[in-house]
């Protein structure tokens, strides 16, 4: 099958998803967890529509735009807002994109709605620092539908305080997780992380 | 649909407690972690507000807010009641009362006051609460042709696609293609009255539920029929008890006289903004909280658990008898719109009127002193201020109509307190799924609050914004984006 991707012709298979056929960054997309269009930094324009390349399937004769003026300020913006509410010292590759895209996240003004919430330890393995969480939900999916089935993890709270919780928020043990790592693996931000890490 | 749903059996078991959670869980057959996260996620599960309450709309916050907030405990969303603001409401446990002309009157007793309506298509003389008087003024003509084989389910959606009608809950779709592609769906197939009007200064779904509940049911009877739905579910904002008191009363009658041809329920919303968005009603029917799903696939093709789901807007529905009543062609000629009227005007209220209307005229049908007024909200918090008073009140034009509501804003209003209430009300109710929306309408209130009026931020929180997943996000900066418009006009 044929697209055009920026103007340029581009053999794609079958079946792939336009993230298989264009360079776009993303965040909350992981093949393992099903978890997709939520974080938004891989939207491109398509018949003048903002779609997630994650969640689109690549169509024969398609027309995809990627690096738009508007495309760059949605992308650089949304990392600005996240360096601005959220810890991203734990992820050097959202730091690496705040950098290519020249975020400024000052130019916002202050806005510290995540950042300063304690870590969690409630177990042996790893803790959860949820000042680190930009809310991508790879680690509820992992847990739940996309690998595990054992639904230890869900989300707290809307808006800008949700954020991913337990069962009657009881210690980990206290709940069906199996300890069987896959949340803390998939987490992109090290809000998540193995205790043997730790200092 | 073999399982329960969640949510009923969670209301059935409030106060919560864990065992209550776990129960319902285990009833619905949910993992308690989706339990859990539904518990955090509605409002009437978190724990009410309590105590006397200032309902914090778009009114109130033009009529010296914190004077106002200053005799009350909190504040309460928007609730419908634009037309009676400013206005408190109380709540004591689980008890919520309206503060009305001095009387503290239940929700499931507190109806809009009739004499606010004023229409004759749409609205009736006086209100319709029992069958007889519904087929006194001419009702269930058309459910009754269609049940005798006079009219057919073809020749009904034929109807609509020649009146031209356009779904009124604010996106404006054209009903007959939702219409035929649930219609050419596999059944099983469900019908969902979207009453969840949640939009700031929009009432007109209310009104029509609490006055004219049979027009409603005889809309959604021919809209199940006409697209072979066997199911039809009412999902209605929770707080609007009388009205869901009224609809189970109306459909008990309809069965009772053998005229209710499609199992009909009411179904009790989540009680938040992002609930009248059409997946996300689906979602919280099914149990989870309510997001927004990824579309593809709409509805039409996937939605009530997996099946083919026609969702429509109040209005929508109730305009169908109409259509069919008056014929498409003289229907579509003076193609009548409900449009909730409130604010700096003499008359606030419930206004029919033809679509065309102009702005200016609306108002004045309201007792608006035309020179007197500042800047109208178009739409609600999804909306747009505008003082172009020549514009005319039709879908597809330079403005977004939204559901049709209109606040209107004397000279002496500061309309950036009016924002900062809209700006908040987008951060309360952003469901978080997505990243630019949650993020996006909390640096919005922080631009608002220091009355930022660079244009290349607002540029940049616009576009962003744009990125959403759904239509809450995508339109938050739109009375932003608009203020400064009219600002720079003045």
């Amino acid at each position: 099958m044929r697209l055009k991707v920026n103007g340029q012709p581009v053999e794609a298979q079958e079946g792939s998803l336009l993230l298989d056929v264009v360079d776009v960054p993303t965040l909350c997309h992981h093949p393992h967890t099903e978890t997709q269009g939520l974080c938004r930094l891989c939207l491109v324009e398509v018949d003048g529509r903002l779609l997630p390349a994650c969640a689109t399937p690549a169509r024969e004769g398609m027309e995809v735009w990627t690096d738009t003026d508007a495309l760059r300020t949605l992308r650089k913006t949304l990392l600005e807002w996240l360096a601005l509410t959220t810890d991203l010292s734990l992820a050097p590759e959202l730091q690496d994109l705040l950098a290519s895209y020249g975020a400024d996240p000052g130019r916002w003004g202050a806005l510290t709605v995540r950042k300063g919430s304690a870590p969690i330890r409630d177990n042996p393995f790893f803790l959860r620092d949820y000042a680190k969480c930009v809310n991508c939900r790879r680690c509820v999916d992992a847990c739940g539908d996309g690998i595990m089935g054992v639904y230890a993890l869900t989300l707290e709270n809307r808006g800008l305080l949700a954020h991913p919780t337990t069962p009657l928020d009881r210690p980990l043990p206290e709940t069906p997780c199996v300890f069987c790592g896959n949340c803390v693996q998939v987490c992109p931000t090290g809000a998540l992380r193995p205790l043997g890490l730790e200092v | 649909m073999d399982k329960p749903s969640l949510l009923p059996l969670l209301d059935a078991r409030l106060p919560l407690t864990e065992e209550g959670i776990a129960e319902a869980a285990r009833l619905a057959g949910v993992p308690l972690a989706q339990a859990w996260g539904v518990v955090r996620y509605y409002p009437r599960y978190r724990g009410l507000p309590q105590g006397r309450l200032l309902v914090d709309d778009p009114v109130a916050r033009a009529r010296g807010f914190a004077r106002l907030l200053e005799g009350a405990d909190g504040t309460h969303p928007p609730l419908g009641l634009e037309a009676l603001s400013p206005i408190h409401v109380r709540i004591e446990g689980r008890e919520r009362y309206v503060e009305y002309q001095g009387h503290r009157v239940p929700f499931r007793e507190f109806r809009l006051p009739f004499h606010l309506g004023h229409g004759e298509r749409l609205l009736p003389p006086e209100p319709i609460l029992d069958l007889a008087a519904y087929e006194r003024i001419g009702g269930l003509q058309a459910l009754r042709s269609l049940l005798g084989g006079r009219l057919s389910p073809h020749d009904l959606i034929q109807a609509v696609e020649e009146a031209g009608l356009l779904g009124r809950g604010g996106a404006a779709f054209p009903t007959h293609i939702k219409m035929r592609a649930v219609a050419q769906g596999e059944a099983p197939k469900y019908l969902v009255v979207n009453a969840d009007e949640s939009e700031p200064g929009n009432f007109k779904d209310r009104f029509l539920l609490e006055h004219h509940p049979f027009l409603v049911l005889e809309g959604a009877l021919l809209a199940a029929l006409a697209t072979g739905a066997s199911r039809i579910f009412l999902y209605v904002r929770e707080e609007f008890e009388a009205a869901m008191l009224g609809l189970e009363k109306a459909v008990a009658e309809l069965k009772e006289a053998g005229l209710l041809p499609v199992p009909t329920e009411v179904f009790r919303s989540g009680g938040l903004y992002i609930c009248g968005e059409e997946t996300a009603l689906l979602e919280s029917m099914e149990g989870k909280r309510a997001e927004p799903r990824l579309k593809p696939p709409f509805p039409v093709e996937k939605g009530l658990w997996g099946r083919p789901t026609l969702v429509q807007n109040v209005e929508t529905l109730a305009s169908l008898p109409v259509i069919l009543k008056e014929g498409p062609r003289a229907w579509r000629q003076r193609e009548p719109k409900l449009f909730s009227i409130s604010g700096d005007v003499a008359r606030p209220g419930l206004y029919e009127l033809p679509l065309g209307t102009p702005l200016g005229e609306a108002l004045r049908r309201a007792g608006a002193e035309l020179g007197e007024i500042q800047a109208v909200l178009l739409g609600g918090a999804a909306g747009v201020f505008t003082k172009d008073l020549a514009f005319p009140l039709r879908y597809r034009e330079r403005l977004p109509l939204g559901a049709g509501a209109m606040v209107a804003f004397g000279k002496e209003v500061d309309l950036w307190e009016v924002l900062l209430g809209l700006a908040q009300f987008f951060r309360e109710e952003s469901c978080g799924k997505c990243f630019p929306c949650p993020l996006g309408t909390a640096v919005q209130v922080e631009m608002v609050r220091r009355r930022e009026r660079s244009k290349a931020l607002l540029q940049d929180l616009a576009q962003t914004l744009k990125g959403s997943l759904c239509g809450l996000g995508q339109s938050a900066y739109w009375a932003y984006a608009s203020l400064l418009e009219v600002e720079g006009a003045a």
